[in-house]
């Protein structure tokens, strides 16, 4: 018998340290979403002493992205990774770098998709016809408005349409002082997603502005929106540096943000925090205001990567986490950032957070009319183009927006055709 | 065995630490520099021979001759700026006779500040609503968009640069000021030499190794530009603050390029080093102050 134990002990030590399986988890390197975490893993590896998640932020680096690569070149790459954006995912696919997770894990994955409502939400995350990423959270970029300085002014409701913009500006601008909105959302290649991919997709209910592998922004919508841009600039009516926290040191009435901003605002600006009035991007005169208003979506989601030894256990581990709303609450208890799934305003588990807090609830109701961007292997180059051939000229009143549209499109599709 | 042997044994000891450093951090990445250069390559699976591809596109390459001006630009603002204040500045701590170290280290202090804070706190300055134009635009009705004009944005980055570097060169001079013997001032003083004869006679020929030095550091800095840009106008607008080494980055991190990169990189050095060959041959001079 003493015998027997004494075998058993050794072999649940040999099973210990040579049995236990490693799958290396990397989440993105911010204090809120760390908080998420850190329970979740400690939990799974409690309850599951032969498959251990190593735990660890993104290492620090210029970015994410260039963090990852270095290590993927290194070897030493992680096996499941958050805060991966739809174009790094392209990237990241095209090298054949991760799995395709409906193919990996057929049904499996389909239940998840299910448990976690995303049945719409994913259908935007489609690459040659299968699914790399698992969206975790998906930011509606919508516009703030100073609810106090409208109503100064005499307005009692944002502006919804591109002339009750222009209304709003004649009466509100200062020169140098006071401009009505921040429509420029700056000089980097990712800042248009937060001007004209987000004005585009509010003006076409969504549409792509990339197709079958071409631009096709130059249609009707690209050109009201490049109109609107260039209205704004030659009245002076927005301005291109608008400084630090233009919104809260009431430079601009309104700008689009997302969720993230809420804490900062909260944290730093408490009076103006008060009088935020959140509304959709403004649209063209001729939109239905019977019809929902679409925006982008800031979203980002986690892949696996095909240099994991344990894909299996790997699934399992994100199944666990996903499959189960109570994560979710958690989620936006902590980050404030709605989850990608399409049932936050609906499902009894949210309904504290929508109810407590309406600026949540504003954000999650748009959720489900939030499109990620197109998913490509070239977005910085595209969005270069877009910036040096469509918003520059336009912005700095160089060249007509038709003009700029015209030749935006035929160099996109030059970077495109290119790969 | 033989002290000749052991001696020699000893020798290797002591250089083996340098080799194995070098062989590591040095050797190895030059190898892989070469390897990547003429290969494609996108950190995942093995690198594929491409031959000369990486440069021949390089050259055709309009972006890197955008960039290659918006450098050289940046050099013509930012090289009289800096030498030009960074003289003043030298000269005129030479003549205090209070409060120079601490006059040195409060110049100093922009030197070891971190780029991402104050390029933070430029972008304020200088934006549109900024202090400036706000006062600009107060007094005399206009504004001068610095980040946001496609021919100012680098010259603004210059500003910000040189205000970095003013403290830091200028004791260079300084240093080369002091080696300067006093007799040789006295003795031009009493064959009547001006101040102005003084300076150009003797302090700057004399001082002639510190410029040299000064003139080599600015223009390796001008290569190596990366976080005021990356920070405030991501290369815009126009891509005319785009530096290489902001193309360099987003070439092997964003587009997922690391051999057009690294071939980008190799060029950027060729330049950057034949360039100051060209100014050491036309500026450096011997000198020896007997």
């Amino acid at each position: 018998m003493r015998k027997l134990l004494v075998w058993l002990v050794v072999l649940a030590l040999i099973v210990s340290v040579f049995g236990v399986k490693k799958i290396v988890f990397w989440t993105a390197p911010n204090p809120l979403q760390e908080e998420f975490w850190k329970p979740l893993v400690k939990q799974w590896n409690e309850q599951h002493p032969d498959v251990q998640i190593e735990w660890s932020v993104i290492p620090a680096a210029g970015s994410s992205e260039e963090a990852i690569l270095t290590a993927i070149a290194a070897g030493r790459g992680p096996d499941i990774s958050t805060n991966i954006f739809s174009g790094f995912a392209a990237q990241l696919a095209e090298m054949g770098a991760i799995v395709p997770l409906d193919k990996e894990f057929g049904d499996d994955f389909w239940e998840v998709i299910k448990a976690r409502s995303m049945e719409n939400v994913i259908k935007g995350w489609g690459l040659d016809g299968h699914y790399y990423v698992l969206p975790i959270y998906s930011n509606p970029m919508l516009f703030w408005w100073r609810k106090d300085l409208l109503e100064e002014a005499g307005f009692f409701t944002p502006p919804r349409t591109y002339s009750q913009v222009y209304k709003l500006a004649e009466k509100v601008t200062i020169p140098k002082k006071r401009y009505a909105i921040k429509v420029f959302a700056g000089k980097n290649w990712w800042d248009r997603w937060f001007d004209f991919i987000t004005l585009y997709y509010a003006a076409s209910e969504g549409a792509p502005y990339i197709k079958n592998n071409k631009a096709v922004f130059n249609n009707e919508y690209g050109k009201k929106v490049a109109n609107f841009f260039y209205t704004l600039f030659k009245n002076g009516w927005t301005a291109i540096d608008l400084g630090k926290d233009p919104f809260e040191k009431g430079t601009i009435l309104g700008g689009l943000m997302g969720p993230w901003h809420f804490n900062y605002t909260k944290e730093h600006y408490p009076e103006v925090y008060k009088s935020i009035e959140i509304a959709p991007p403004p649209v063209p005169d001729d939109y239905p205001s019977y019809k929902p208003v679409y925006t982008f979506a800031d979203t980002k989601g986690l892949v696996l990567f095909s240099t994991c030894k344990y894909k299996k256990e790997a699934w399992e581990f994100i199944k666990w986490v996903f499959s189960n709303p109570e994560n979710d609450a958690r989620w936006i208890e902590i980050t404030k950032m709605p989850p990608a799934r399409g049932d936050i305003t609906t499902n009894p588990i949210f309904k504290k957070y929508v109810e407590n807090d309406p600026y949540f609830a504003a954000t999650a109701s748009y959720v489900a009319y939030a499109v990620p961007p197109a998913l490509i292997t070239t977005t910085i180059d595209v969005q270069n183009a877009m910036t040096n051939y469509l918003i520059e000229p336009v912005v700095y009143q160089k060249s007509t927006p038709e003009e700029a549209l015209g030749k935006a499109v035929k160099e996109v599709n030059k970077i495109l055709l290119s790969q | 065995m033989s002290l000749r042997r052991k001696e020699k044994a000893l020798g290797w000891g002591i250089v083996s630490i340098y080799l194995f450093y070098t062989a590591i951090f040095w050797g190895y990445p030059f190898i892989w520099m070469f390897i990547l250069a003429f290969t494609k390559w996108n950190f995942f699976g093995k690198p594929r021979f491409t031959g000369f591809n990486n440069f021949i596109k390089l050259f055709q390459d309009p972006v890197f001759w955008e960039v290659f001006l918006n450098t050289l630009r940046f050099m013509l603002y930012f090289l009289p700026m800096v030498f030009f204040g960074a003289m003043l500045f030298a000269l005129a701590l030479n003549k205090m006779k209070y409060f120079k170290s601490f006059v040195a280290l409060s110049f100093l202090v922009a030197n070891i500040s971190s780029g991402v804070a104050y390029s933070i706190i430029f972008q304020n300055i200088f934006s549109d609503i900024g202090p400036i134009n706000r006062f600009l635009y107060d007094h005399f009705g206009v504004t001068i968009p610095w980040f946001s004009s496609p021919s100012l944005a680098m010259l603004t980055i210059a500003i910000m640069v040189t205000w970095k570097f003013v403290g830091y060169y200028g004791l260079i001079l300084y240093s080369g000021l002091q080696a300067i013997p006093k007799s040789l001032y006295e003795a031009a003083e009493l064959d009547g030499a001006t101040r102005w004869v003084k300076f150009w006679k003797i302090t700057l020929p004399l001082i002639n190794p510190a410029v040299v030095t000064v003139l080599i550091l600015s223009i390796n800095l001008s290569f190596g530009i990366f976080t005021e840009p990356y920070m405030i106008t991501g290369g815009g607008p126009m891509n005319k603050t785009l530096t290489f080494m902001m193309y360099m980055y987003n070439t092997a991190f964003r587009r997922i390029n690391p051999s057009y990169a690294t071939a980008l990189a190799i060029v950027t050095a060729l330049i950057n080093f034949g360039i100051i060959l060209l100014v050491r041959r036309t500026v450096e001079k011997e000198v020896s102050i007997v």
